[in-house]
């Protein structure tokens, strides 16, 4: 048994700014993560991260304040944003950007060497920090540096598993006390015992088919808390990105239109301007507005074919797309075998964000004593209804800092007693049993199998546009698939060393639980807000809510409570950690 | 007749198990697969299930899936499949843990051996324009092990920090804000160090994201005086 005071699940952007934040705290760390931590999805993130800096790169009279930055981004949302989770957003977010600028951050910068900020949809003024168009691939590496900064200089303090596969979260009496994990290229399995544990897992995208994520975002990462007793937060709000390209779904920034790219029909008509939501921003509305009225747009048979309209990009000239725009072209060149400076771009919208997630408060807590959650993994209600871009790279580093703050807290107000040796070696024998039970079974389906039948439910009904029959039938879909997935499915290989067709099978009941949560999320809410819209149901009456999931006894249980609203003034914990960095 | 179906040969080996690898033929429907890591998902989800390597991104972003491919370094979810057979081989130089799936602890041992961080004893620092545009083109290396497994001298020297580490080596040397220049030097110009590169490219053919680590290679030379 390996014994920490602090675990880190996950080693994308928030796990390792957690981890960054829990040796500062003196605290022995261990990040587990399932890839090496420069594989993660954060990596992928290209338009940028959203922060008030104190110039204003506008022609506006007025300046940008965090104030905007917060009204901006509760109106993108639907009034459905957790105040005080987002004003803690906006708030530490100029100190973030600084911070990875001590840490010697690449970021883009302008010729006077201020560093340079782009529009990104629904906000009223220019305030993504970018890196060209690779902003999560720079900041990772500006993370990751420091992690091996703090490991060379306290090697007793952090330590890094990579290529560990988390099974277990461990819960007693609703306290925390580790998780099970086994090394990916032995088989391995081990008990990491800890006071506390940050969960930083990020999305559950690849449920989807059509999808920009990762194959490492299963929901596998969200079921392991589920199991342990977490309740999960707005899980039928899932974002769909207007521009991914069509046929690969590889992601073409928002930046794209931030710098002046324009979306065209079949006929070459900028068709925003026709819908009364988008007219007046245009490719710069909001996620969901461009996403839906892409989709009217294609069902109107405007599209350029089933599925996709064009980004033409080529008025923005080759100079710009080269300097600020570079991987759009790769990408395009790489995947569609065309040029963006003198090509109109196919896209289409697809699966990009998990809103919904654990549910946490302000500070990252969840339900279980000691569990912290943050990044896309958990929903602490700050993006409301519909997340803006550029928004969650800020979240990732000021949750991520701030899970480690309040384990920390945790650890040192705590009496700690950990449950005896029995627990830990029962549940051990159970997981191991897990594994010796999928690897004996030796006929039926594969994996895959099932795992493409549940994307496939997931496009077709639990899209853009949602409805009641529809729902339901991807329910009884799911249901079915999860039947199969008990009796009737079998795993290659004889052992779980380097067996990734295991660790498929393994993710794949999480893939399909949480898939069946948010098919009853989506079915549950008889209204549209923001990303979730019900062709059935498509107008929004009263206060927003958000919807709550617990599993008991095998069965979904839903209620909802009402968004909390903007109380003055903010809460006073951490006051003091806040004003570091600026 | 068009051809329904791309030919894979997929290199085999278990270093527990087997005495020496083999190539496994493997047939992807055309429908099912464009690039080299679609076909090696397909025959993963399809085929043989133990098959081992690693993949995540999917668009080139993340550089997990660096191999050998038809002959040439790339990231399989770059490479589009060719008609006719497509061989597909781990990285060279790293030990094998299982078939494409290779340990990369030596070359991340070298990264981090040369600090790869920014230290600045002093003052707020803020980067220049001309700064950071010089250094355009050094960010895009993702580290995926591809310039490091077709080196020459990280298969010969195993003391050599390879083509990516001195990509980040000089990527700190160029950046105005860090103050640690002289002793990062140190670090390289040793008999093990910067010189044992012969200035063959095979790193600068071998880097799917057109690093050239060569060129950044020889830049140091150059400042080493």
């Amino acid at each position: 048994m390996k014994k920490y005071d602090l675990i880190i699940v996950g080693a994308g952007m928030t796990g390792l700014r957690a981890a960054i934040e829990g040796v500062k705290q003196g605290l022995h760390v261990a990040v587990i993560s399932k890839v090496h931590p420069l594989r993660s999805q954060s990596v992928a993130a290209s338009g940028g991260i959203n922060a008030v800096l104190s110039k204003n790169n506008s022609d506006k009279e007025e300046n940008d304040t965090i104030d905007k930055h917060f009204q901006d981004t509760m109106k993108c949302g639907y009034n459905a944003s957790d105040p005080e989770a987002l004003q803690l957003l906006v708030e530490r977010a100029p100190g973030k950007i600084k911070e990875l600028e001590r840490w010697g951050c690449l970021f883009s910068r302008e010729q006077d060497d201020s560093i340079a900020v782009r529009t990104m949809g629904a906000a009223s003024y220019p305030r993504t920090v970018y890196s060209e168009d690779k902003t999560g691939h720079v900041i990772m590496n500006t993370l990751y540096e420091q992690c091996i900064r703090l490991r060379q200089n306290k090697p007793d303090l952090l330590r890094f598993y990579d290529e560990w596969f988390v099974q277990k979260l461990l819960v007693y009496n609703n306290v925390v006390s580790g998780v099970i994990a086994m090394e990916i290229s032995t088989g391995r399995m081990e008990i990491f015992s800890s006071k506390a544990v940050i969960w930083a897992t990020g999305g559950s995208g690849k449920i989807y088919g059509k999808t920009s994520n990762s194959l490492t975002n299963s929901g596998w990462g969200t079921a392991v808390p589920m199991y342990a007793g977490v309740s999960l937060r707005d899980m039928e709000f899932i974002q769909f990105h207007p521009t991914q390209l069509s046929g690969s779904n590889v992601l073409i920034t928002e930046a794209a239109r931030g710098e002046g790219a324009i979306l065209l029909n079949r006929k070459g008509d900028r068709f925003l301007e026709s819908y009364s939501d988008s007219k007046e921003q245009k490719g710069l509305s909001a996620r969901d507005v461009v996403s839906r009225n892409i989709q009217r747009e294609i069902l109107a048979g405007r599209g350029v074919d089933a599925k996709s309209v064009y980004l033409d990009l080529r008025g923005l000239g080759s100079k710009l797309i080269k300097k600020n725009l570079p991987g759009v072209r790769e990408l395009c060149k790489t995947y569609a075998n065309l040029d963006p400076i003198r090509q109109k771009i196919p896209v289409t919208p697809g699966q990009h964000y998990t809103i919904g997630g654990i549910s946490t408060n302000e500070k990252t807590q969840t339900d279980i004593e000691g569990l912290f959650a943050a990044g896309e993994c958990a929903c602490s209600g700050v993006h409301g209804a519909n997340r803006m871009g550029g928004n969650s790279l800020t979240e990732t580093l000021v949750f991520g800092e701030i899970a480690a703050q309040s384990a920390g807290a945790y650890i040192r107000q705590k009496h700690h007693r950990f449950p005896n040796k029995v627990f830990f070696e029962n549940a051990f024998a159970e997981e191991k049993n897990k594994i010796q039970l999928l690897l004996k079974n030796k006929e039926g389906l594969k994996p895959a199998e099932i795992r493409e039948k549940m994307n496939k439910a997931m496009d077709n009904f639990v899209g853009i546009y949602r409805d009641g029959m529809g729902l339901v039938e991807a329910a009884q879909i799911i249901k079915e698939l999860k039947n199969l997935y008990q009796t009737n499915m079998y795993v290659d290989g004889s052992e779980a060393r380097s067996n990734f067709g295991l660790l498929d099978a393994i993710e794949l009941k999480g893939s399909l639980d949480i898939a069946d949560i948010i098919i009853q999320c989506a079915l549950k809410r008889n209204e549209s807000i923001g990303v979730h819209f019900r062709n059935d149901f498509p107008s929004f009456k009263g206060r927003p809510r958000y919807s709550l999931v617990k599993i008991r006894k095998n069965k979904i249980k839903i209620r909802y409570m009402a968004v909390r609203t903007k109380t003055n003034p903010l809460l006073a914990i951490f006051t003091d950690s806040r004003s570091l960095g600026k | 007749m068009k051809e329904k179906t791309y030919k894979i040969s997929v290199f085999r080996f278990d270093p527990l198990k087997d005495t020496k690898h083999n190539f496994v033929n493997y047939s992807v429907p055309r429908n099912k697969a464009k690039t080299v890591l679609d076909a090696l998902l397909y025959i993963r989800d399809h085929a043989d299930g133990t098959l081992a390597f690693r993949a995540s991104c999917e668009h080139g972003r993340c550089g997990s899936c660096a191999m050998h491919i038809n002959g040439k370094y790339g990231l399989a979810c770059e490479v589009l499949l060719r008609p006719g057979k497509n061989v597909i081989r781990p990285l060279a130089q790293l030990p094998i843990i299982k078939d494409l799936m290779v340990d990369m602890e030596r070359f991340w041992e070298k990264y981090e051996s040369i600090r790869p961080y920014l230290i600045r004893h002093s003052g707020e620092a803020r980067q220049s324009y001309a700064n950071r545009k010089e250094m355009d083109s050094m960010i895009d290396c993702i580290l995926c092990g591809a310039c490091f497994s077709a080196c020459m001298m990280t298969g010969m020297n195993s003391d050599f920090h390879g083509p990516a580490a001195y990509v980040t080596l000089n990527r700190f040397l160029r950046d105005e804000r860090d103050t640690i220049h002289d002793q990062r030097m140190e670090l390289v110009t040793g008999e093990n160090g910067v010189f044992r590169c012969h200035s063959m490219y095979s790193c600068n053919e071998a880097c799917p994201k057109n690093v050239k680590p060569s060129e950044n290679i020889l830049e140091i030379k150059k400042n080493i005086g």
